[in-house]
């Protein structure tokens, strides 16, 4: 999978689709991850210097963003695996346009309700007056 | 492996965590949907019209998981929800995330904190030994809070519809 990144693009097109098609099924997961690219294994600590010099990098590092469907074992065959690397300069335009891929991919969440808060309003009008016709 | 309360908690804390360890923590969101059982005649589609009566049996709802993981000290902390509205605000959390991950400054103004959440998080600095932990800790809190407390008033209406009933 080493050097196998898509573009930031590339990701999101596809993102998409994996998105659709977990739709399509009706049940199934979307797994996302990220995590901070490290292109060496981290050192074996030498002494207290080394150990909190991922701390403080002299430059921004970049990030490492994977989408999968989760498939694994018997049914690896439709295993989906995406991945993308996030230049420091570029987060800020990747992050707005992951929150709607997002927003579009994840509908089967709870809307909103809007229908009961409006129930209870007719009811409470409902209430109002016939305590009036009362008073 | 706990849940954390609220989504402010769950940024509060992880953004600690990757702090302490930048280079081995990340951040695994999970969207699932489980399977639906098998039912004659139940599209997904009658629960979103407006004019029902009868609370529609409702389907088992998706799930939103939000993972912070470090392999290195075993710490994980999550974050579950199941509504929609929140999809935005948590991803920009990841954002946030992301650029503590990639060594970005972060600003400051987006800070949320609530009081306890600042409490453990003195707490895991002191435990993290001796780093240099940088600006985010509660600093910000007692002003957040005040803001916070301002939401009274409109009663007036309220007591009248009670009266009646």
């Amino acid at each position: 999978m080493l050097g196998n990144h898509l573009s930031n693009e590339d990701f999101f097109v596809q993102l998409s689709t994996l998105f659709d098609s977990r739709r399509e099924n009706g049940h199934g997961s979307v797994f996302l991850t990220q995590k901070r690219l490290t292109t060496i294994p981290p050192a074996k600590p030498q002494g207290p210097t080394d150990v909190l010099a991922d701390l403080r990098p002299s430059d921004p590092q970049p990030i490492l963003v994977r989408a999968t469907n989760g498939k694994s074992k018997a049914s690896r065959a439709d295993k989906t695996k995406l991945s993308t690397v996030v230049e420091p300069d570029a987060q800020e335009a990747f992050f707005s346009r992951y929150a709607e891929v997002c927003k579009a991919g994840m509908g089967a969440l709870k809307k909103r309700d809007r229908s009961a808060r409006k129930k209870a309003k007719a009811k409470k009008r409902k209430a109002g007056a016939e305590g009036e016709k009362r008073g | 492996m706990p849940y954390l309360p609220t989504a402010a908690a769950w940024l509060t804390q992880s953004s600690l965590l990757i702090q302490a360890r930048p280079s081995t923590t990340k951040i695994t969101t999970r969207y699932s949907h489980p399977k639906k059982k098998k039912k004659p005649s139940s599209s997904p589609d009658t629960t979103t019209t407006d004019s029902t009566t009868a609370p529609p049996k409702a389907p088992k709802p998706a799930t939103l998981i939000l993972k912070t993981y470090d392999p290195v000290s075993g710490t994980c902390l999550k974050y579950q929800t199941d509504r929609a509205a929140e999809v935005g605000r948590l991803v920009a959390s990841l954002g946030r995330a992301g650029r503590i991950m990639a060594a970005l400054p972060v600003s400051e103004d987006t800070v949320m904190g609530d009081a306890p959440a600042a409490t453990t998080a003195a707490k895991e600095e002191a435990t993290t030994t001796n780093a240099p932990v940088p600006e985010a800790s509660g600093k910000p809190t007692p002003t957040a809070k005040e803001t916070m407390g301002g939401g009274g008033g409109g009663g007036g209406k309220k007591k009248k519809g009670k009266r009646g009933k």
